[in-house]
């Protein structure tokens, strides 16, 4: 095979087509970091009764955590507990103040919620910077150089990443080592992370495969976590908790003495 | 970079990581810094130093200092939360506690739930003597933040100095939840517990401190050190009160049942108390005076 070179590519495609590829998706990659960085609102300011809120179920799970071996006694574990089943069964620690018997019990609707909404927009924002860029240069690629063969792999490879590396070029005959053009925009879309990590550092946000596999509302979770939630619901739950607690709770200093009395050998 | 401003960087940035006050070294080699003007080689270290730098100049009383590292922070990050926390700590520093309160109050206005300068409006309400807005405020904050064991040592702390010991132990019992690990919380807790007049909890708190202070593999040879030596004087206290008169002593407000082997708890605790003053060397220092306490009925 060797001896009989089936290919023979122009210099000018490696000048004009190769590099030039690479170059633009490593610049718009760098430029989509500090885009995303413009766009980034800073974090909401939220009210006390918000906080409050959010973290009165952390009360009773740092209660809850140590009930079976308590550093508690007894007659204060019973009065915190029983204080935290009170204020979740009438709803105290709600933001909106407790519930109105009549009152809807479905959950409030993230659409209707404006904190919720806002916290979508920009998840919504930062994609749209993600993708607009990759199908622009997909374009691009797909109307200057379609069918390009750009490159040659120095390695052999199987027929399994033919579909891999020769896309865009129906032949079946040609060797796998051959990478078309936008198959070289896909090994770079997937492969330049390593080098923006290089740049920009790690938690850069040049990289876009990475947001390939999220939906719009996924990272919506991650940068305010149960904003929808049904806070009600979730406090009438954690009662049932602190109850199953209170039944497991035994206090280290239950029998402290003769454990201590024993560790001295005073007793048997 | 010189020596001395190698040297002054390295012990600053102890300082930070150990979170030490040590304010009179940390204004000396901060100063040495500021006159180098090696404030941008550090990078983002820099910051962290003006701020620790504003703190200890207030501390030795030189505003002059603070108030160019403000002015600093100020233009790097205007409208910081902690850099307006900074901005009051420097009033009250100087300016009256009415005018630090007036300006946390405006602060706390535009952003209620900035938990620094929450706390700092505590510390000033309780220095202005406003013992109840400073519990009200105090509680309230808890109530919002409950993680800040910081917060319910101070609300014990307050308690204790109004002789409300049953409140103090009330919320010790949250430090104690929040920080189990902790044998120096237990052991406050359970010297209030013995203030508070309820001498079975006490007792049993001082052991649960021992317990958890003297984990050594063959306990009865160990020799107590520091905290354990403290609680055994706690558990020898209690037991002393519980034999000496048990009709009074053994009531508990907790309805903590009273230990059983009083007795040999009593004996324990002495023989571990004797132990803690001598050495292998003969008798350590004190140990004439402890003898006589321990004899005295």
């Amino acid at each position: 095979m060797d001896t009989k070179v089936s290919l023979y590519l122009d210099p000018q495609i490696r000048d004009w087509v190769l590099f030039p590829i690479t170059l633009v998706m490593i610049l718009v990659g760098i430029l989509r970091h500090y885009i995303v960085i413009l766009l980034q609102s800073p974090p909401k300011k939220m009210t006390r009764a918000a906080i409050r809120e959010q973290r009165a179920l952390l009360r009773s799970q740092i209660l809850r955590e140590s009930s079976g071996n308590s550093p508690v006694p007894p007659a204060f574990y019973q009065s915190i507990s029983q204080h935290l089943s009170q204020s979740f069964e009438s709803g105290s620690y709600l933001k909106d103040g407790p519930p109105k018997s009549d009152a809807p019990t479905a959950p409030p609707n993230p659409m209707s919620d404006p904190a919720a909404m806002d916290g979508m927009m920009a998840g919504m924002k930062t994609q749209a910077v993600m993708m607009v860029p990759q199908m622009v240069l997909m374009g691009w690629i797909n109307f200057f150089f379609q069918g390009f063969v750009l490159i040659k792999l120095p390695f052999p490879l199987t027929l399994g990443f033919k579909s891999m590396l020769q896309r865009g070029i129906e032949t079946p005959d040609m060797d796998v080592r051959w990478v078309s053009s936008l198959s070289w925009y896909f090994l770079n879309f997937f492969g330049l992370n390593g080098l923006y990590a290089l740049i920009l550092g790690n938690d850069n946000s040049a990289d876009s495969s990475r947001d390939m596999a999220m939906s719009p509302y996924a990272g919506v979770g991650l940068q305010q976590p149960a904003q929808a939630q049904d806070y009600n619901k979730l406090f009438k739950a954690e009662k049932d908790n602190l109850e199953l607690a209170e039944g497991l709770y035994s206090w280290t200093g239950k029998d402290i003495e003769t454990r201590l009395l024993k560790k001295y050998g005073k007793l048997p | 970079m010189s020596k001395e401003l190698a040297v002054a960087l390295q012990k600053l940035a102890t300082y930070r990581a150990q979170n030490s006050r040590a304010s009179q070294q940390t204004f000396e080699q901060g100063v040495t810094v500021l006159k180098h003007n090696a404030l941008w080689k550090q990078g983002d270290d820099g910051w962290a130093f003006l701020e620790q730098l504003t703190l200890a100049s207030l501390d030795v009383g030189k505003p002059d200092v603070a108030d160019r590292c403000i002015s600093l922070l100020t233009q790097k990050f205007p409208g910081s939360p902690r850099v307006e926390c900074l901005t009051g700590i420097r009033l009250e520093a100087t300016e009256t506690p009415e005018v630090a309160l007036k300006y946390y109050d405006d602060m706390l206005s535009i952003e209620e739930s900035n938990a620094a300068l929450w706390k700092r409006k505590i510390s000033v309400l309780r220095r202005m003597g406003q013992i109840n807005r400073a519990v009200e405020e105090l509680s309230s904050y808890l109530d919002t933040f409950y993680t800040d064991v910081e917060g319910w040592l101070e609300l014990a702390n307050i308690y204790t100095s109004c002789n409300q010991y049953t409140l103090a132990l009330q919320a010790l019992q949250h430090t104690l939840l929040l920080a189990p690990q902790n044998s120096f919380y237990a052991l406050q807790a359970a010297e209030t517990a013995y203030t508070a007049g309820d001498i079975p909890l006490a007792i049993k708190m001082f052991l649960t401190v021992t317990d958890m202070s003297d984990d050594s593999d063959s306990p009865a040879d160990s020799i107590p050190e520091g905290i354990t030596v403290r609680s055994w004087y706690g558990v020898k206290l209690c037991t002393r009160n519980l034999l000496k008169d048990s009709r009074t002593t053994s009531v508990s407000p907790s309805q903590t049942p009273v230990p059983e082997h009083v007795k040999l708890l009593d004996e324990l605790a002495t023989e571990r108390l004797l132990t803690a003053y001598s050495s292998g060397n003969g008798p350590v220092n004190g140990r004439e005076v402890l003898v006589k306490w321990l004899e005295a009925k």
